[in-house]
């Protein structure tokens, strides 16, 4: 039917129309901040997975020893917090992917996309509460 | 005159050593293009049957292979990347003329969302988005599975860690996953159904 718009104020969005928009910069099989399609690409088994920002709560950065360690934090149901109309939630039923942590020697290069995706997540968060105070 | 189709720039597994790769009709053959010594054949009779997808470093061609003897029934799998995306019409029908074997395309999710359902195929777990895979992940590259609570699956993954500074140096240029964390909220449920006699 025509419900497929919007599920209790949950817009839809996405990160690519096609296999073509993937940015080249996945070829290296690391992540990748794509600043202009929002989106956050996590390379997993060889595949360049890519997460639309609004799936993403935070990531945190942790060094232990030679390596520094990233989390990558998703949006999931059954979190408490951040405000439920904010939660991508549009299947109760499936399974969600609630964090992905990775690991690099270059402590520098975790440090930069760290700062990369909390921006992003602020700046994006920052424009939704704009269109929001317009809107009243 | 040869009757072999050669390809470059293409990658053999995850590794990041580039190479070229031949399909002739006595087999495909792949080979590094900076270490000549890294090199791998395929009898035409061990083809099985073949997937096209997008992965990372563009298109790959995976081949599934008649097990041998002493392995288990699933067989061997080889992936190759860094076809182009116009190399597909060749690629189907350079299987079909030398090893009569079919090219199945796999559709991937580029939406950009997190939920989506899990499935087993084979030796992988995939998680698919809308019915297209977003990705897979084998099981054998896990070493530890565990369940926090009733809702929160885990997935460790193998790692060595880098022990000598070239290793160290190594591991600089990758980013190595460690673990992947699912929300579940079925898993309470099917659980309830399936225990009907604690009620």
């Amino acid at each position: 039917g025509h419900g497929g718009k919007e599920v209790k104020g949950w817009k839809r969005f996405q990160s690519y129309k096609g296999e073509g928009g993937l940015p080249r910069e996945a070829e290296t099989l690391r992540i990748w901040v794509d600043r202009k399609n929002q989106t956050v690409i996590l390379p997993i088994n060889g595949f360049a997975v890519p997460f639309h920002i609004n799936t993403i709560k935070n990531a945190v950065k942790n060094d232990e020893g030679d390596y520094t360690q990233l989390r990558i934090i998703f949006q999931t149901p059954g979190q408490l917090a951040g405000k439920k109309e904010d939660t991508p939630f549009e299947d109760p039923e499936a399974t969600f992917i609630r964090s992905a942590s990775y690991r690099s020697t270059d402590g520098h290069r975790f440090d930069t996309l760290c700062s990369q995706i909390n921006d992003l997540k602020k700046e994006v968060n920052k424009r939704e509460q704009q269109k929001k105070e317009m809107a009243d | 005159m040869t009757t072999a189709t050669q390809f470059e720039g293409i990658y053999h597994g995850l590794s990041t050593d580039v190479g070229k790769m031949r399909f002739a009709p006595a087999g495909l053959g792949w080979m590094s293009t900076s270490n000549p010594e890294n090199k791998l054949t395929i009898p035409a009779g061990d083809i099985k049957s073949s997937q096209w997808l997008r992965v990372a470093r563009n298109y790959q061609l995976r081949l599934f292979l008649n097990a041998k003897k002493d392995e288990d029934d699933e067989g061997r799998r080889m992936t190759f990347d860094g076809f182009a995306r116009e190399d597909h019409e060749k690629i189907i029908g350079l299987m079909k003329q030398h090893y009569d074997v079919g090219v199945e395309t796999k559709e991937i999710s580029v939406k950009g969302w997190n939920w989506g359902t899990t499935d087993f195929e084979g030796r992988d777990l995939t998680f698919l988005v809308s019915n297209k895979t977003l990705f897979e992940v084998p099981l054998t590259t896990v070493s530890n599975s565990n369940i926090a609570g009733k809702t929160e699956v885990s997935l460790e993954f193998a790692t060595v860690t880098a022990q000598t500074p070239e290793e160290k140096k190594k591991a600089k240029f990758v980013d190595e996953l460690l673990e992947l964390r699912f929300y579940v909220p079925g898993t309470v449920v099917k659980e309830v159904n399936s225990d009907d006699s604690d009620k």
